[in-house]
């Protein structure tokens, strides 16, 4: 800035210098009254325009001085005050071209840019998807069963936008029995119509928490009902489009066709080509309400149906008769999460209800017969946050058996959970297990870790 | 006939256009006071709502789905930015399903554009705690820092809809005047705050210190979103006692009982502060919020509670 001020003399001098020269080389021609009327008129035109834009400068030049006299900040690196007019216009339209604005901004620009080049120079790396990696163990003891360290799983999560149209995403399961891949998907970002279409490997959008990775769901163990009727988590090989209304309430709808659904489902071989009646088709609406700020409650309803169940088993026997299943079922949950305190107090309370209607062989193997049974399972849990890192909860779990050939069964989990931190968290439950011929007492310790990237996802919510 | 048709349907196309043009530009907003700027900035020509209330942890925004309907109606989205969101914007965008506002598109904008950030870690490792990798986030509660914003603001507004530039580059002149007048007053009446030094329970007084001139010396958490361990409160009330620590602050969405510990027992003034517009009802706008954090603090230093 004080070179702009030392250099505004000379430049003022020249000025009348160079009009001085002007005057005197028209006045010393032979020129008539006119011409050098409006010569000097010109010349007048010339002086107004360089004062103007000297007096533009000595604005500039005593703004950016006042600037320079208001009190430091207290921190190095805090912004400096700007006035609005020294910012608005930068803003809108960048400095005047020739302008000393102009001149400083190049001027820094220049310092800066060895910094920047290096700041944006392209490793082949940076194009890399994000990684996680879940660590999650469990050590048990069952009355009737003995103890156990149980490595239940290093899960490792891959995510990257594919392109402008697409992002992509994986987890990789090693577990005792090896290395899976869990889900690998692609999802649409840029479908018109709020459509999202999903295709690969992922888990089927039925009900809530079949949804849930292991190690993400809110107990130790996932609830029997689910492990039964859908098969544990509602891995599936297929096709997914999902749709958000347009309306001012949510209300989302999901449609799928897969091979099957649940990862432990056995009823289909993921490999084995099939009709079109042989796939299992989804239908899935959900919406929310909020009742207040602070309390809401999530409804969604999910119906799975398979045209025609498998017939044969892979070793030749009769596995089924061709006819159809029908898996449904209905979850709510409620929240209550003053908003002040989100992460000391708060309430969740989750059921989901699944019904399930398929033809069973109620004989043997030889000589089936076979005939349509009606099965009904739920859980239930009810989670409270009495501070942020302590959760206690209690999970009822009840289910029949699909083909009703044997007696129900019943479990009684409470648990409390101590997160360490975000990233680390301690989880202890005691289960009491009313199955056929199986009353017992199990205890479990979980300890989960997550290490590298983490997303939030709606899904989890 | 024809002639008359015509004219129907000139007339018809003239009403439509001047529907489309009628039609307000929707911004959603994570924070009060990003909504308040918003409204400020783009006048009459937008509809702005908000995700977070004043009295909410914007670490815990609860992921509501009637948010991602909001998101997916909104045509621009403005947020803090430093990864401040992160708990919640992400995943309402990926349920939103709205190209326009997703990350990096023309409507997604980030208003810590322009912002000097302060505490930008050199190492970065959760061993450090719950991280911003691009430096500390609460930049709302420095004036100067909202400025930026704004002008980050303003210009995003523009880049979207550049036939309202001169409007949006008026407002943003008018709401800088307003901010440039108040950061003076501010400035003189936050002297005797100078060289205090405070503890928070988490490093969100940092922007507003640098601003002010108080000095943090360290904060409840542990570490930046991790609980504190008894280990760490008697270290930091060794600490305290040592450095004689002015203030305690307790961010009013953090719990009383732990705060009021430290302070009882370093003998440090105890000031509950909102930390978005809205967080007491006495900051209804952000001149009065930061007209709140001022005065409470200078209550506690000048002998009041």
């Amino acid at each position: 800035m004080g070179c702009t001020v030392r250099n505004r003399q000379p430049a003022g001098a020249g000025l009348v210098v160079i009009a001085f020269s002007f005057l005197c080389a028209t006045s010393a021609g032979a020129q008539s009254v006119e011409e050098l009327q409006r010569d000097l008129k010109a010349m007048q035109a010339q002086l107004d325009a360089l004062q103007q834009k000297m007096k533009k400068e000595e604005e500039l030049i005593e703004k950016l001085s006042q600037q320079k006299a208001t009190p430091a900040a207290p921190l190095v690196g805090a912004a400096p005050v700007a006035t609005p007019a020294a910012v608005a216009p930068a803003a809108a339209t960048g400095p005047e071209p020739g302008s000393l604005e102009q001149r400083v901004t190049e001027d820094v620009l220049r310092k800066i840019q060895p910094s920047l080049a290096a700041a944006n120079k392209t490793f082949p790396a940076q194009f890399n998807p994000a990684i996680g990696l879940m660590l999650d163990t469990v050590a048990s003891y069952q009355e009737n069963g003995g103890g156990n360290f149980e490595f239940r799983s290093a899960e490792v999560g891959l995510s990257a936008s594919v392109d402008p149209f697409a992002r992509g995403y994986a987890m990789l399961n090693g577990t005792n029995n090896g290395v899976s891949v869990e889900e690998a998907a692609i999802v649409t970002t840029s479908l018109p119509y709020n459509l999202t279409l999903k295709g690969g490997r992922f888990f089927a959008d039925f009900g809530r928490l079949s949804k849930f990775h292991d190690h993400d769901l809110p107990f130790v163990n996932r609830p029997e009902v689910l492990n039964t009727f859908v098969g544990g988590e509602s891995q599936a090989d297929g096709l997914e489009v999902s749709w958000l209304s347009p309306l001012t309430q949510y209300v989302a709808l999901t449609l799928g066709a897969y091979n099957k659904i649940g990862a432990d489902n056995t009823q289909t071989d993921n490999n084995v080509p099939r009709a079109l009646s042989r796939f299992t088709y989804l239908a899935r609406p959900t919406t929310f309400f909020s009742l207040t700020d602070a309390n809401s409650i999530d409804l969604g309803s999910t119906l799975a149906y398979t045209p025609t169940v498998n017939d044969f088993n892979t070793d030749g026997t009769q596995a089924g008769n061709g006819a159809a299943r029908y898996l449904s079922g209905l979850d709510v949950t409620y929240r209550y999460t003053p908003l002040g305190e989100a992460q000391y107090r708060g309430l969740i309370w989750g059921t989901e209800v699944l019904y399930n209607s398929e033809d069973w062989n109620v004989a043997n193997v030889a000589s089936p017969v076979f005939q349509r049974e009606h099965a009904f399972g739920l859980y239930s849990y009810l989670e409270a946050s009495v501070t942020r890192r302590y959760h206690p909860g209690f999970m009822y779990d009840y289910q029949q058996a699909l083909d009703r050939q044997q007696g129900d069964l019943a479990s009684y989990s409470p648990y409390f959970t101590v997160w360490l931190s975000e990233f680390q968290r301690l989880r202890l439950q005691y289960t009491y297990l009313s199955a056929p011929a199986d009353h017992q007492s199990q205890f479990f310790l979980q300890w989960t870790a997550l290490l590298g990237s983490h997303v939030h996802g709606f899904r989890d919510r | 006939m024809q002639r008359n048709v015509c004219h129907v349907i000139a007339l018809s196309l003239v009403c439509l256009a001047h529907v489309a043009a009628a039609q307000k530009i929707k911004v959603v907003a994570t924070i009060p006071d990003l909504g308040e700027f918003a409204r400020r900035i783009g006048g009459d020509r937008v509809e702005v709502n908000t995700l977070a209330t004043g009295v909410e942890d914007i670490h815990a925004v609860p992921m509501k789905p009637s948010f991602a309907v909001l998101l997916n109606r909104a045509d621009l989205v403005v947020l803090m930015g430093l990864e401040m969101e992160h708990a919640f914007l992400p995943g309402l965008l990926e349920a939103a399903r709205n190209p326009k506002v997703m990350r990096d598109a023309p409507g997604y904008i980030d208003c810590s554009k322009y912002v000097t950030v302060l505490d930008v870690p050199t190492t970065i490792d959760r061993a450090l705690g719950d991280q911003h990798p691009m430096g500390n986030p609460h930049y709302n509660l420095d004036p100067v820092a909202m400025k930026e914003a704004a002008r980050a603001m303003a210009e995003g507004f523009a880049q979207n809809y550049p036939e309202d530039r001169a409007s949006f580059t008026k407002n943003l002149e008018a709401l800088e005047a307003d901010l440039d007048a108040n950061i003076v007053r501010w400035q003189r009446e936050a002297a005797p705050l100078k060289g205090k030094t405070l503890v928070s329970y988490h490093p969100d007084m940092v922007y507003f210190a640098a601003r002010f001139g108080l000095q943090p010396v360290g904060t409840i958490e542990i570490r930046a979103g991790v609980d504190p361990t008894p280990s760490h409160i008697e270290e930091l009330i060794n600490l305290m006692q040592r450095e004689k620590v002015d203030i305690v602050v307790r961010e009013r969405h953090y719990p009383a009982g732990l705060a009021e510990t430290v302070a009882q027992r370093t003998g440090a003034k105890l000031v509950e502060l909102p930390m978005m517009v809205g967080g007491v009802p006495e900051a209804k706008d952000y001149v009065g919020l930061i007209d709140y954090d001022l005065r409470a603090l200078l209550k506690a230093v000048q002998g009041g509670t």
